[in-house]
C-alpha cells in the first residue's frame, strides 16, 4: 500500500494505492488517527487507486469515522469504484459513509 | 434484467400503435432488400418470371415466419427477442452451386437439409458450449460486421459498376448517412427511433435529385402486378451427397451467428447483462433451423438472423418484440403486393451503402463488447486473432481463394465461414493442455498476496473466465488466506484447488487448523470495530455473500473451505 497526501485549501487529500489488508491496516490507521484528532480538521481519502481491501481495512476506516465524529473533524471517501465498490456494497459500508464521486465533489461535500 | 438507458422501449413493453408501425416498416425495408438472394438463385436456376414471382412471395413469408419464430417465449422454439431474419450471404454461394447443378429442386432440397440440420445443432448447443465459446459468437458479430460494413463500401463507392465511384454516390450516401448519424445522436423520440428509415426516404429524394434514381429505373416497379397470390407448389426436392459439406458448413455459420445476435440482442435488453443465456440462445438457434427447413419445403432458400436489424433496433432504442409480430404481418401483406418489393428492389446503391455502414457500426461494436467480456490468454488472442486474418483474407485476396480445389471451396466460401471454421479449429486446439483444476500451495510465513491473484488472473485467462467472476473469486481466496493465517495459525502450507467448466467455478481452500466462522448475519459495527473477532466475523460474513455457494467442514484437526460461483 502507498499512500501519498495532498492539500487543497484547509482539506488534506490522502490517496491510497494499492492493498489495504491486515499487514497495511495498522499503518494506514495510524495515519488516519493521526489526521482526525484536530477539530474542524478535513479529509478526504481518495480510493481511485485502491486495488484490493480486507475486513481489516473496513475495520480502520469504520474507526476513523468514530474517531472523526469524536473529534469534530470531517472525514469523505471518494472514487469508490469497480470491484472495490462491489466490496463496500458486500459488506454493507456504502450508506455508512459519506461517499463522493469524484475528488473535486469530496472536498465541496467536506466543507 | 435491468433496461439500459439508451432502450426506449425494451424487449417485454408494448410501443405505441405509432412506433409500432413506423419501427415495423424500418426492419421490412433493412430485410426485404435481402430479396436479391431468392432472386439470384432463382435466375441462375433457369425459372420462368412466373415462377420467379412465386419465389418471391413465398420468399416474403419465410421473410415474416423468421422473426415470428424468433419472438416466441413459450415451448422450444424461439429467443423471446426482437431478432428478425432475412436470407444470408452463408447460403448464397451453396445455393447458387446447387442452382448451376441441379436446378431448384436441388437448391430447395439441400436447404431443407441445412435447416434441419441446424435445427439438431440447436439441441446440442448446452454440451457443445465449451466448444462454441462466447467470445467467439462475439468474434461472429465482429466478422458480420466488418462484413456489412465492406460490403456497404462497394456499394457506396461502386465496385464493379461500369459508373464506378463518382460524386453524386458520395453526395447521396452522405446525405443519407448524415441524415441517420444526425437524427440518432442530437435528436430524441420520434425522429431518433425512426432515423434509419428517414434517412432512407432522405436517401431516395436525394438519389432522385442527383439523377441516380431515374424513371427508368422504376420499371420493375410499374411492370409487377398489383396482386399475385405465389403458389407454394415447386418441381420437388432433390439431394446431392457432395453439395452435403457446403450446406453443412453454411447451417454451422448460420448457427454461430444465431449465437452472436442472440446473445447481442440479450446485451442490449440488459444493463447488467453478464453471460449469454443459453436456453433463449438454442431456441433462437432451432427457430433458424425451422424457419430454413419451412423456406426449403416452400420453395427459396436459406434464412439466418439479420444482424444489420439487430444493429438497428439497438441503434433506435425500440427492441419490443411485438414489432416482430407486426413485421411477419406485413409480410404476409407484401408477399400479395408485388410492387412493394420491387419498390424496395431498385433501393439506390449509395442508400443501401448508407444504410450498410450505419448498421455495421453498431454490429461490429457489440460484438467486440462480447468477445471482451471473457479473459482472453494468449490462447484465446491466437483464436480471435489469427481466425480474424484468416477469415478477412477471403475478401482481401479472393483470387487466392478461387484456386483452391473443388472440394475445400465450400469451407472459404466467405470471410464470415472461413474465419469461423478456422477460431472453431483452433479453439478445440489450444484446449489441449489447459487443465481444468489447478492447485497452489501458499506459505503461512510468506503471505505472498500477490501470488493469489497471479494464479487467479492466469487460471481466469487459461478458462476464458468472466472477469467479474475471477474478481469475486480472487476476493474470497484472499481474504479467507487473510483470515486464516492471522487467526487460525495453521500448520503447513494451504492447499489451494481451483477448478473451472463452463458453468461452475469452484475453489476448495484447506489446511491445518481450526475452521474459520462463515456467519449468515453481519456483524453490527460496534462488534467490528470492538475487537478483531469482529473483524473475522465480518470476513466470513463477506465471503459467504460473495460467493454463491459455502461449505465449510473440519475433520482431523484439518479445515477446508468450498466456495463455489455459477458462471
Amino acid at each position: 500500500m502507498d499512500l501519498r497526501e495532498d492539500t487543497s485549501g484547509d482539506v488534506t487529500i490522502l490517496e491510497i494505492k494499492g492493498r489495504i489488508d491486515s499487514t497495511t491496516a495498522p499503518v494506514l490507521g495510524e495515519r488516519l488517527t493521526a489526521s482526525l484528532t484536530t477539530p474542524q480538521r478535513r479529509l478526504v481519502l481518495d480510493l481511485r487507486q485502491l486495488e484490493y481491501i480486507s475486513s481489516a481495512g473496513f475495520r480502520v476506516l469504520l474507526l476513523a469515522a468514530r474517531r472523526a465524529e469524536e473529534a469534530g473533524a470531517r472525514f469523505v471517501l471518494c472514487s469508490v469504484t469497480g470491484k472495490v465498490r462491489h466490496l463496500f456494497d458486500l459488506g454493507g459500508f456504502l450508506d455508512l459513509f459519506l461517499i463522493s464521486g469524484s475528488r473535486e465533489e469530496a472536498i465541496t461535500a467536506v466543507h | 434484467m435491468k433496461r439500459p438507458l439508451n432502450i426506449v422501449y425494451g424487449v417485454e413493453d408494448v410501443p405505441p400503435l405509432g412506433v409500432t408501425l413506423f419501427s415495423g416498416v424500418q426492419h421490412v425495408v433493412l430485410i426485404a432488400i435481402r430479396l436479391l438472394f431468392p432472386l439470384l438463385v432463382a435466375r441462375e436456376a433457369g425459372l420462368a418470371p412466373e415462377r420467379i414471382l412465386d419465389v418471391l412471395g413465398v420468399s416474403m413469408l419465410i421473410m415474416g415466419l423468421g422473426p415470428v419464430l424468433q419472438a416466441m417465449t413459450r415451448g422450444p422454439v424461439g429467443s423471446g427477442y426482437l431478432c428478425p431474419t432475412s436470407f444470408t450471404s452463408a447460403y448464397i454461394a451453396p445455393s447458387l452451386l446447387a442452382a448451376k447443378t441441379g436446378g431448384m429442386a436441388l437448391v430447395v432440397g439441400m436447404t431443407l437439409f441445412g435447416g434441419v440440420l441446424e435445427a439438431a445443432l440447436s439441441r446440442a448447443l448446452r454440451p457443445l458450449r465449451p466448444f462454441f465459446p462466447p467470445e467467439i459468437a462475439g468474434f461472429v458479430v465482429v466478422v458480420v460486421g466488418v462484413t456489412l460494413g465492406s460490403l456497404g463500401t462497394r456499394y457506396v463507392l461502386g465496385v464493379g459498376t461500369p459508373t464506378g465511384l463518382n460524386r453524386h454516390d458520395l453526395t447521396v450516401t452522405a446525405v443519407s448517412l448524415g441524415t441517420m448519424i444526425i437524427l440518432n445522436v442530437w435528436t430524441k423520440g420520434s425522429l431518433r427511433v425512426f432515423c434509419a428509415l428517414i434517412g432512407m426516404v432522405v436517401g431516395y429524394v436525394a438519389a432522385a435529385l442527383a439523377g441516380i434514381l431515374t424513371v427508368a429505373d422504376l420499371s420493375p416497379v410499374k411492370a409487377a402486378p398489383l396482386l399475385h397470390f405465389p403458389r407454394l407448389g415447386h418441381g420437388g426436392w432433390s439431394f446431392d451427397l457432395g453439395l452435403a459439406i457446403p450446406f453443412g458448413v453454411a447451417a454451422l455459420a448460420a448457427c454461430l451467428r444465431a449465437m452472436g445476435d442472440i446473445t447481442t440482442c440479450q446485451k442490449i435488453n440488459d444493463a447488467e447483462w453478464t453471460r449469454p443465456r443459453i436456453r433463449s440462445i438454442s431456441g433462437g438457434v432451432l427457430a433458424n433451423g425451422l424457419a430454413t427447413a419451412t423456406a426449403g419445403i416452400c420453395g427459396t432458400i436459406g434464412v439466418n438472423t439479420l444482424t444489420s436489424s439487430v444493429g438497428l433496433a439497438g441503434a433506435t432504442g425500440v427492441t419490443s418484440r411485438r414489432i416482430a409480430y407486426v413485421i411477419g404481418g406485413m409480410f404476409v401483406v407484401l408477399a400479395f403486393l408485388p410492387k412493394a418489393a420491387a419498390l424496395v428492389a431498385i433501393m439506390p446503391r449509395p442508400v443501401l451503402g448508407a444504410t450498410l455502414w450505419f448498421s455495421a457500426c453498431f454490429v461490429f461494436v457489440n460484438g467486440l463488447q462480447i468477445v471482451t467480456s471473457r479473459m482472453l490468454d494468449v490462447r484465446r488472442t491466437f483464436v480471435i486473432g489469427l481466425g480474424f486474418t484468416i477469415g478477412l483474407a477471403v475478401d482481401l485476396h479472393p483470387s487466392l481463394y478461387s484456386t483452391l480445389p473443388g472440394a475445400v471451396q465450400p469451407f472459404a466460401s466467405s470471410s464470415l465461414v472461413l474465419g469461423t471454421i478456422s477460431a472453431l479449429v483452433l479453439n478445440a486446439l489450444f484446449r489441449l493442455g489447459v487443465r481444468r483444476t489447478q492447485t497452489l500451495l501458499i506459505d503461512p510465513a510468506r503471505r505472498d498476496t500477490s501470488a493469489i491473484g497471479d494464479f487467479m488472473e492466469l487460471q481466469g485467462a487459461a478458462w476464458g473466465a468472466r472477469r467479474d467472476v475471477i474478481d469475486r473469486a480472487t476476493f474470497n481466496l484472499s481474504q479467507s488466506i487473510e483470515t486464516i493465517v492471522d487467526s487460525c495459525e495453521p500448520e503447513g502450507s494451504i492447499e489451494v484447488e481451483a477448478s473451472f467448466d463452463e458453468f461452475n467455478l469452484n475453489l476448495r481452500v484447506s489446511y491445518a487448523g481450526p475452521p474459520l466462522e462463515l456467519p449468515d448475519k453481519r456483524p453490527s459495527n460496534e462488534d467490528i470495530m470492538a475487537s478483531e473477532a469482529g473483524q473475522r466475523r465480518l470476513a466470513g460474513f463477506m465471503l459467504r455473500r460473495y460467493a454463491d455457494r459455502v461449505q465449510s467442514r473440519y475433520r482431523a484437526g484439518r479445515s477446508t473451505i468450498l466456495f463455489h460461483f455459477d458462471h
